[in-house]
């Protein structure tokens, strides 16, 4: 009775108080609920668009003198396959065709043999560019490369065999012709095969009739494949998934027995998607943790400023003679109701979020273990916010001692004298440096390792920067406020008049709480500052990769003599010609690229991380100074032991006669990086120099910039006047794919969400505490105001004191989330590709949070000199 | 009665409304002069700080009329006119003892310099000034009551009123506090009421006013 009685006289006397407590746990709550159930949201998406991605999820390659229909039925009777359908390959010596008098041949082609309904069974393996989706098909760089079209006859060359031929009945793409290439069983790591010039695609039928013959003299030149589907009700975290997809692998893998080698590409692609997960599992530690922590910090200061207030209440019941369990009692009452209505109030926003945000209900699927943690969490802040100050108080605290209105601790804080801040920066530091000598490599996901590798170590850095950079925050506003009194007073002169020193003292003796104000407002502005960094950050790079993937606005593949062409269209304001071109570097084959390097970066976007050595400019100009200068991969530098100016002899094909010639070049640099180059070794070197070396009819790929226009919009009126058969990729559908593909995790919602909750805690953390902290001091007022302080006097009392702790909290905060901005980029570097050259700040946002500071600052100033005017003997009757 | 510094004639002030509605203080007429020394006495409840507090200005009267003649109108809003001891602790907690005593001064539109040195000499006066630089929780009761006695001199008032000012006091403390508070209203030429249920401060005053039920029963020349 005694305790519902307490709990309605908290409600009615102290609501706003309660309120206050309760809004910081509902923050806290809804941060890490509505963060939980992204994660989980973010991890099952990522499962989904890996599946959706892999046209093929599994290629099964029959071995040489197996049984073709034994190997069918083992593939086709494993529980996991729902489709396992014949691929024939063969090797061809060449294809050609005759266009307007002129045979056009290439080199060595790979022909394949699809089953009927093969495009309808993987749909993402072809996609029809012109001419008949079925039948005979080329692929578009070969049709560019014959000159064909449909109704082109094309012949195969075969070994040993007459020639056969085919007519050309559509041309297609292949997105996925890396993997539909591939070495099946290569052993794990090995480096990726190129995938081959020429593909021309038969039905089954006609396959079999051109090659049958061709297998029985060279085995050697005709396999088959099982392309297989499997089921896809898979485990929503990529990672269990993986595990799943690869254990049905293997164990095919040796149903079959050796007579059938599996290649996973579903795994392959899950495989990569566990590391994102677990990018974003850190990321919600770097980026949502933090926030709920302040959340917390922020209910536990609210308690705190009512400490005196509950002391004295304490002392009053305990000298009325109630005993500690009944005053526990009641402040255990007093955390649930808190703690309760927090935990409610904020599952509740979270639940909005999850389901207009996400599109998800919160209590489906892992996402409402991610509830039932956080209203947890919520009931625990609670607890240790109210119960634990309450026990606390009530074992160390005398009847005597907690009726004093101000408690006289005069003495500087432990931390304060033993310098902690200081070790914890240093400790910072150190984890920083610890971190950055493994090239910030947070997650280890091995191929064909079941087990992820996290360095949890890394994650001390931050954690060590953000608590030694909120005490360093207390320790100069203390400085500034005990110390620098005459400077305080000073400053606040323009505000306050001749009271400024009376403010100056009353902030100089009441510190800790000044201190406090400015410590939350600094950590709730860090926290925007930082989050909203590295999510500009992060979409900026997102943009560059969009921009490596594609190349530029808009990029096509056609004959040098078409640039022209394609400078003519409107909505283009350049087109950069870019060579492309393989090389042998010792045995391996690597992509090359032929640039004007004293032109290309007047038209194309070049970032300094790109290079090594020195900045963009600088190697485009180093390149630039000789003809037969070369860049080339780190990895390439570090195989061959090369140094600046060595002499490297490459084998490169010649286009005029077709054979691999040798080609002397310089080495001058290091390139990771390059507009369409593909993420492993390639080579970057003087256009002009392989055209003179290898001849200068080889397709270009064109760089186009558009002028403000639409890049799709140019891509279809390129298409328009070059015709379908013309590969054009524009950047807005670059950033799809990138987007999708995970290679990194999307943070857009995420960070949708964390901007709105970092918003919310700078206001709660302005005007609350500052509000608080003035409803404490309501008798200082009343007292001044019966001395004979005037309105606009009391008001400049507060308007000072507004003042000082704001831009003192929103100055640390601003210099505390440059740096943890700095710090969460630099460790986050995995999630970057390509790493960022500098910080993207997004103004806008900052201002606005700025603002909202601000103002929420001047209401809390605003509601105090409102109060401020009451009688002050109503005042002190109150109190 | 143009002499007087406050004239209060069927002062009354209620609180609340209808039903609910308490009567502090219920049609009081009464007026001081520079030279009245007056202990205001009656028991808790009676009405004394209500009407001190409306003599001060610090409260509105919800009927009759007040002035304050020798004071040129209302003090609210004029800080020195009127010296304030109020009960139990009346020193603004973040400031020592010099600041409280220089705050009025301050807020009155003096120098920063010339405050403090007005403070200090009245702490002085007041024998208090060791205390000068101790925080109001590190001040007994009584030093607190005569550092706020000392803030009371420092601005020169031309009327003190003081409620309850040794309501916590020992006896030695208590007259102190009192000799005080008539030294200082000798020495500025300022009336003196003194509301106090405590009959041993009452007898060091010349005159009484005994309140009872929001009235002025009694009117008493020691």
């Amino acid at each position: 009775m005694l305790t519902l009685g307490w709990i309605a006289g908290l409600l009615r006397h102290r609501a706003a108080r309660l309120a206050a407590i309760a809004g910081g746990i509902t923050i806290a709550v809804a941060l890490l609920a509505s963060l939980g159930v992204f994660l989980a949201t973010a991890k099952a998406t990522m499962t989904q668009r890996s599946v959706q991605r892999v046209p093929v999820d599994w290629q099964v390659e029959v071995q040489p003198g197996a049984d073709l229909s034994a190997v069918q039925a083992a593939v086709r009777a494993d529980p996991h396959v729902v489709t396992a359908l014949a691929v024939g390959y063969a090797t061809s010596t060449r294809l050609s065709s005759t266009v307007d008098g002129t045979t056009l041949t290439t080199g060595t082609a790979q022909v394949l043999g699809l089953p009927d309904g093969y495009a309808g069974a993987y749909p993402g393996e072809l996609r029809g560019l012109s001419g008949a989706p079925s039948g005979v098909l080329l692929a578009q760089q070969t049709a560019a490369n014959l000159h064909a079209a449909p109704g082109t006859q094309v012949v195969i060359g075969r070994t040993g065999l007459p020639d056969a031929t085919v007519t050309v009945a559509g041309i297609v793409d292949l997105p996925a012709i890396d993997t539909l290439f591939q070495k099946v069983g290569a052993p794990v790591g090995a480096q990726p095969q190129a995938p081959p010039d020429n593909v021309l695609l038969l039905p089954a039928a006609t396959w079999h009739q051109v090659f049958d013959p061709l297998a029985g003299q060279r085995p050697d030149l005709v396999r088959t494949q099982l392309h297989t589907r499997i089921r896809h009700d898979l485990p929503a975290d990529p990672a269990a998934a993986y595990t799943q997809v690869s254990s049905s692998a293997n164990h095919l893998a040796v149903t079959l027995a050796g007579a059938g080698l599996v290649g996973d590409n579903l795994g392959k692609v899950l495989a990569d998607a566990r590391s994102d997960a677990r990018y974003a599992d850190i990321l919600f530690l770097f980026l949502g943790l933090p926030g709920a922590v302040v959340a917390a910090l922020l209910t536990a200061a609210v308690t705190a400023s009512g400490a005196t207030r509950r002391r004295r209440e304490q002392a009053l019941l305990r000298a009325r003679g109630a005993a500690p369990r009944h005053l526990l009692r009641l402040a255990a009452a007093e955390a649930v109701v808190v703690g309760g209505g927090g935990a409610v109030l904020g599952l509740a926003i979270a639940a909005a979020i999850a389901r207009f945000g996400f599109g998800t209900p919160i209590w489906s699927g892992v996402g409402a273990g991610w509830a039932v943690v956080a209203g947890l969490a919520g009931l625990l802040v609670a607890a240790l916010t109210v119960l634990v100050p309450a026990y606390r108080d009530l074992s160390q605290t005398t009847v005597a001692g907690a009726r004093r209105i101000v408690g006289a601790q005069r003495r500087s804080p432990a931390w304060l004298r033993y310098g902690l801040d200081g070790w914890l920066l240093l400790g910072a530091a150190a984890m920083l440096w610890i971190t950055g000598r493994n090239g910030y490599q947070l997650v280890l996901a091995p191929e064909g390792v079941p087990t992820i590798s996290v360095n949890y170590w890394a994650f001390l850095g931050p954690a060590l920067l953000w608590a030694g950079g909120a005490l360093l925050a207390w320790r100069l506003s203390a400085l500034l406020l005990t110390r620098a009194r005459r400077l305080t007073s000073w400053t606040l002169r323009p505000v306050a008049g001749t009271l400024s020193g009376t403010v100056a003292a009353t902030l100089s003796r009441g510190y800790r709480q000044a201190s406090r104000t400015v410590v939350f407002i600094a950590l709730a502005a860090a926290f925007a500052a930082s989050t909203s960094i590295f999510a500009a950050t992060y979409r900026h790079q997102a943009e560059i990769d969009a921009q490596l993937t594609n190349g530029a606005d808009v990029t096509l593949t056609v004959p040098a003599s078409q640039a022209g062409t394609v400078r003519a269209v409107p909505g283009v304001r350049s087109a950069e010609p870019v060579q492309h071109r393989f090389a042998y570097v010792g045995p391996d084959l690597q992509d090359m690229y032929g640039i004007r390097a004293d032109q290309i970066a007047g038209h194309v976007a070049l970032q300094d991380s790109y290079f090594s050595g020195g900045t963009a400019q600088q190697l485009l100009r180093r390149l630039a100074g000789r003809p037969d200068a070369v860049l080339v991969s780190a990895e390439t530098v570090k195989d061959f032991q090369l140094t600046p100016g060595d002499l490297l002899r490459l084998r490169l094909p010649d286009a005029r006669t077709g054979t691999t010639i040798t080609v002397p070049f310089h080495y001058a640099g290091i390139v990771h990086e390059f507009p369409t180059a593909p993420t492993d070794s390639f080579l970057v070197a003087n256009a002009a120099y392989l055209s003179q070396q290898l001849g200068d009819n080889a397709p270009v790929t064109l760089l186009v910039s558009t002028n403000g226009a639409s890049p799709s919009t140019v891509a279809g009126r390129l298409r328009d006047r070059l015709g379908s058969a013309t590969r054009i990729t524009d950047i807005e559908s670059a950033r799809r794919i990138v987007g999708s593909s995970l290679s990194a995790v999307d943070l857009s919602t995420l960070t949708g969400v964390e901007l709105g909750f970092a918003l919310a805690l700078t206001a709660a953390t302005a005007g609350l505490l500052l509000a608080l902290g003035f409803a404490e001091r309501r008798r200082t007022f009343a007292l001044a105001a019966a001395l004979g302080a005037r309105p606009r006097q009391l008001a400049s009392l507060v308007w000072a004191e507004v003042a000082m702790v704001g831009v003192a909290g929103l100055l640390l905060g601003g210099v505390l989330g440059a740096v943890l901005s700095k710090t969460l980029v630099t460790i986050l570097t995995g999630v970057f590709d390509p790493p960022p050259d500098r910080l993207a700040v997004p103004w806008p946002y900052l201002a606005a949070v700025t603002a909202l500071g601000v103002a929420c600052l001047a209401a809390a100033g605003a509601a105090t000199t409102v109060a401020a005017r009451r009688p002050p003997v109503t005042v002190l009757r109150d109190l | 009665m143009s002499e007087d510094l406050v004239h209060a004639v069927e002062l009354s002030r209620t609180y609340g409304q209808g039903r609910t509605a308490v009567v502090a203080v219920h049609s009081v007429s009464c007026a001081v002069g520079p030279t009245d020394r007056v202990a205001l006495t009656g028991r808790s409840g009676s009405g004394k700080s209500t009407l001190l507090h409306l003599l001060a200005g610090l409260d509105r009267p919800t009927g009759g009329t007040l002035d304050w003649p020798a004071l040129g109108g209302s003090p609210s809003g004029r800080p020195g006119l009127i010296g304030l001891v109020f009960q139990g602790p009346s020193l603004l907690p973040p400031l020592d003892a010099a600041e409280n005593v220089a705050l009025p001064l301050l807020l009155a539109g003096g120098e920063v310099a010339e405050s403090r040195r007005r403070a200090l000499a009245a702490l002085a006066e007041a024998g208090v000034a060791d205390l000068a630089g101790k925080l109001p929780e590190e001040l007994s009761g009584g030093q607190a009551q005569r550092v706020a006695v000392a803030r009371v001199l420092a601005s020169s008032p031309r009327l003190i009123l003081a409620d309850e000012p040794t309501a916590q006091l020992d006896a030695a403390h208590r007259d102190e506090v009192v000799r005080l508070l008539l030294a200082a209203a000798d020495a500025l030429g300022a009336g003196l009421v003194i509301a106090t249920h405590d009959t041993r401060v009452a007898d060091q005053l010349p005159s009484r006013w005994i309140m009872d039920d929001g009235r002025i029963r009694e009117r008493l020349p020691c």
